[in-house]
């Protein structure tokens, strides 16, 4: 027999030895304290939980983004941008590696969620998604009708069968795996800027 | 990293708690991320709806395990990946390896995945030629010291910050005395960049993967994860079988528990959904069994295999705070380790569930309801009926049962012990009460014993209402 087939067959096995429990239901996810979870104001919900993960949360429109981005990061040389309100500098220039020195990237965001100040972000949003992870600062841009509640709220929009990789980003790269201190800026970026347009 | 022989957890828990001090620090660490999981579930009102919720899935889905695995595995392939299938942890490793060598990987990145230390994928690979790079900061400093993680989300967790600064200075080549977290991060962020951009290789575990979409659910602090398969150009993902939940949205519910019981953060930084490789890359999932399928079929211990690998139940366990995660000899150390590891074999693990106050501590801030206490407790079962206790404890016991049966014994011997003991030394004292007064003052001996006080007492006073014979409870 094949790995697979005595796998499959040793838990069948041990479903009959412990009674074949099928009687276990799954449940319904929607939970009845959706209603206040859901209500208030979301925006300064989400706010409120990205700066918790050391998001740097501004306000601004669309038209404004791109001179809002040379404003508050001057410096930057290399940027690249899935966005079209925002230009970028550097083109793939063929394989994922090739972002390794990339000082922003900028891209935009399906939705946020409020209980936790995530960030939602897909694959055709994405383009190569190596220049998310190996960026030194990244810019999210998220319209602010365009942020949930909760998880639940955000599983009833995530639609996956078209994506072949989606993301909740919270903040910055981060590690306490030293004696638990926060470090900003593990392995990944250091900075997450997210800026909520009209 | 040795792992021979019966692991002798009272013994190993000694020259932990040697270190008074230490010690201290370790257990305040430790209790410093209880209360930070305190706090975030304190913030969720409908906490103790989610975490019966999450129960119910995972009872659910390991009641029909197979169906939804052969779910996942279908979607996985529609997905365009590859499955694997294996039985054992050489199984398991053989696959990896085969992958790799196949197409030429020689350079591996790989980020937290407990499975893979459980099947001691590293040695395995590092053999045959093939570099393997721990990428999460926690497990790179137990690679570069050759020792196993003590803890399965904060690995260096015993460790202070001098002692990986020393490691540093003897592998990555720092100025000597290096200890400042942010300096020692910023290392680790240079050396381990070069790694990923490197590695043609990329090795993860998985959170959770899911039926209905074939996704592989993965959450990290650092983004090493991510790093690593979005560069390299080959992707294994190992899974146990007991990883599998049936649908997108059964995440929500188990997503909202697991970042807050960890670390007390309402969400990990990156918690990213691969359903198919990139452009150019293959996806290669490995489901393995390793001892799960027997577990499963267990009545008593079924159960533990609902486990989300939160880590809250050591970070409140008295014993593991005041033990380290090494004291237990497992991948998986403290409460849930204690009892899966005597599932894999029982003899050699045979100390586990007795590394437990049974307080139930654990039990309470189980994000899926595991109830680890009974289980500890069913195990201890088992260890005495196999004959696996020490002689010396099951002499005691036995002394214990034949005196508590005999009331007229019971009594001689309280007598003879009231009267010995207040004329004792104390050392000698001390030395009969056996382990328990080690560390302990014996209380001085009562003139009488209870049953005695009772009877000149109670005898010719009625008891007045509202006070049974249930007040010496309290």
């Amino acid at each position: 027999m094949s790995a697979r087939d005595t796998i499959l067959a040793a838990v069948r096995a041990a479903r009959l030895s412990t009674g074949d429990r099928t009687d276990v239901a799954l449940p319904d996810f929607q939970l009845e304290s959706r209603t206040r979870e859901t209500s208030g104001d979301q925006v300064a919900r989400f706010a409120t939980a990205a700066r918790e993960t050391a998001v740097d949360v501004v306000e601004c429109t669309r038209a404004e983004l791109s001179s809002w981005v040379k404003h508050r990061f001057p410096d930057v040389r290399r940027v690249v941008s899935t966005t079209r309100d925002v230009p970028g500098t550097v083109a793939d220039q063929g394989g994922p590696a090739s972002f390794a020195d990339v000082d922003l990237f900028v891209c935009e965001a399906d939705f946020g969620v409020a209980e936790n100040g995530a960030a939602w972000l897909t694959a055709s949003r994405l383009g190569e998604r190596a220049a998310l992870f190996l960026a030194t600062d990244v810019l999210v841009v998220l319209s602010r009708r365009a942020i949930v509640g909760d998880l639940h709220a955000a599983y009833d929009r995530i639609e996956l069968s078209s994506e072949a990789f989606g993301i909740f980003v919270a903040g910055p790269s981060k590690t306490a795996d030293i004696e638990q201190s926060l470090v900003i800026g593990a392995h990944g970026p250091k900075g997450m800027t997210l800026a909520l347009v009209e | 990293m040795e792992r021979v022989g019966r692991v002798d957890h009272a013994a190993a828990a000694a020259r932990f708690t040697a270190d008074a001090p230490r010690t201290t620090w370790h257990d305040a660490t430790l209790w410093f991320a209880r209360e930070k999981r305190d706090r975030a579930a304190a913030m969720v009102p409908e906490w103790e709806t989610l975490r019966e919720r999450a129960s119910t899935i995972k009872e659910h889905t390991l009641s029909r395990l197979d169906e939804y695995l052969e779910r996942f595995e279908a979607k996985a392939l529609a997905n365009g990946a590859h499955v694997h299938w294996a039985r054992d942890a050489q199984e398991h490793n053989r696959i990896v390896h085969d992958i790799f060598q196949s197409r030429g990987v020689k350079r591996v990145v790989k980020s937290k995945s407990m499975l893979t230390e459980e099947c001691g994928l590293n040695p395995y690979l590092e053999q045959r030629g093939i570099e393997v790079v721990d990428t999460d900061l926690g497990e790179r400093i137990m690679q570069l010291r050759r020792e196993a993680p003590s803890h399965i989300v904060a690995p260096a967790i015993h460790l202070k910050k001098e002692e990986i600064g020393e490691t540093f200075h003897e592998h990555l080549g720092t100025p000597a005395g290096m200890s400042d977290p942010a300096t020692l991060a910023g290392v680790a962020r240079t050396h381990l960049r070069e790694r990923f951009l490197a590695a043609e290789g990329a090795i993860t575990g998985a959170n959770f993967v899911v039926a209905e979409t074939g996704s592989i659910v993965v959450c990290t602090n650092e983004g090493n994860a991510d790093l690593g398969t979005s560069l390299a150009r080959v992707q294994v993902a190992s899974v146990g079988i007991e990883k599998v939940i049936p649908r997108l949205a059964d995440l929500a519910v188990f997503l909202r528990l697991l970042a807050r019981s960890a670390t007390g953060q309402a969400m990990t930084v990156y918690t990213s959904h691969v359903q198919g490789s990139r452009n150019g890359q293959e996806l290669h999932i490995v489901l393995v069994d390793n001892g799960r399928t027997v577990q499963l079929g267990r009545e008593d211990f079924w159960r533990s295999l609902k486990c989300i690998r939160c880590g809250a139940c050591m970070n409140t366990c008295p014993v593991y705070r005041r033990s380290g995660g090494h004291s237990y000899g497992t991948t998986v150390p403290g409460p849930i380790g204690a009892v899966l590891a005597p599932g894999i074999d029982l003899d050699r693990y045979a100390a586990l569930p007795f590394a437990s106050t049974l307080c139930g501590s654990c039990t309470a801030v189980c994000p899926v309801k595991i109830d680890l206490d009974a289980q500890l407790y069913r195990w201890r079962q088992r260890v005495v009926e196999g004959g696996m206790t020490t002689l010396t404890k099951s002499a005691a016991v036995k002394v214990t049962a034949q005196v508590l049966s005999r009331p007229r014994v019971m009594w001689t011997l309280g007598a003879f012990a009231r009267a010995v003991l207040n004329v004792l030394p104390s050392g000698m004292a001390r030395l009969a009460s056996g382990a328990w007064g080690r560390a302990r003052q014996l209380p001085p001996a009562p003139r009488q014993s209870f049953h005695a006080w009772y009877e000149s007492h109670r005898r010719n006073t009625a008891p007045r209402e509202g006070e049974g014979e249930g007040e010496g409870d309290a």
